[in-house]
């Protein structure tokens, strides 16, 4: 499988959109949307944990071309916490509960529309990054702030 | 006038602490479209053990932080630090 490409996350969107899936786009995935210029293996989806919007989910990743067995399909409308797709058209994480992050709805008023992409603030993506405590994600912090400030001073 | 003149007279005093070459890396990704960023940004290598299931799910994130620091490789850095 290739790296992940525009047109996939335009798949996404579109998808998305017409289940009506209530999603963002976070971590470094959702930096890049923003214009961090760096570079990532995955794209990252904060999913509502609500039963209606695990059902869009899965309709919207059938339609999409996962390949999706049943019991899976009632994982995701269960909205377990952190599921790994690797079983589709191209990779993808689904979030319900990313740390640093108390609330969806919290994070969806605060949301960027890129595009037409739905993309958590860059606040809330620093957030995730810095409550994760990873060494990956410490690494690439001081940056992601500095664009903060940059992004911040340019929209 | 060169890029660098022209960075250093126009950059604001509130990027004092930010390093020159990363506002010039913030101000050229700008200048790009959105579909030639993500040719730049998405790459693809092969990750083991994370690579090797084709669906994980996790009750927790908890749980999955907790995975990933037993089961996967600790140079990948998805361990806590």
């Amino acid at each position: 499988m290739g790296a992940f490409e525009y047109r996939q996350a335009e798949e996404i969107r579109d998808a998305f959109a017409s289940h009506g899936v209530r999603y963002l786009f976070l971590g470094k995935s959702g930096a890049i949307l923003l214009g961090f210029p760096d570079t990532t293996q995955d794209a990252d989806l904060f999913l509502e944990k609500t039963p209606s919007n695990g059902r869009a989910a899965v309709a919207a990743l059938l339609a999409l071309g996962f390949d999706l067995s049943a019991d899976q399909q009632t994982q995701i409308e269960r909205g377990k916490d952190f599921i790994q797709l690797k079983n589709g058209p191209f990779d993808l994480d689904l979030i319900f509960a990313p740390d640093g992050i108390e609330c969806f709805d919290d994070a969806w008023q605060r949301r960027v529309d890129v595009e037409g992409f739905a993309v958590c603030h860059i606040d809330d993506i620093i957030a995730s990054k810095v409550a994760t405590g990873r060494a990956k994600d410490r690494e690439s912090l001081p940056r992601l702030q500095a664009f903060r400030e940059y992004w911040l001073h340019n929209r | 006038m060169s890029s660098n003149q022209l960075a250093s007279e126009t950059t604001p005093t509130v990027f004092a602490d930010i390093p020159r070459e990363w506002l010039e890396e913030f101000a050229a990704a700008a200048r790009r479209p959105l579909k030639t960023r993500f040719r730049y940004a998405f790459i693809k290598t092969y990750k083991p053990v994370l690579d090797d299931a084709r669906f994980r799910a996790f009750d927790t994130t908890a749980d999955y932080r907790r995975w990933c620091e037993e089961s996967l490789p600790s140079w990948l850095g998805y361990g806590r630090v």
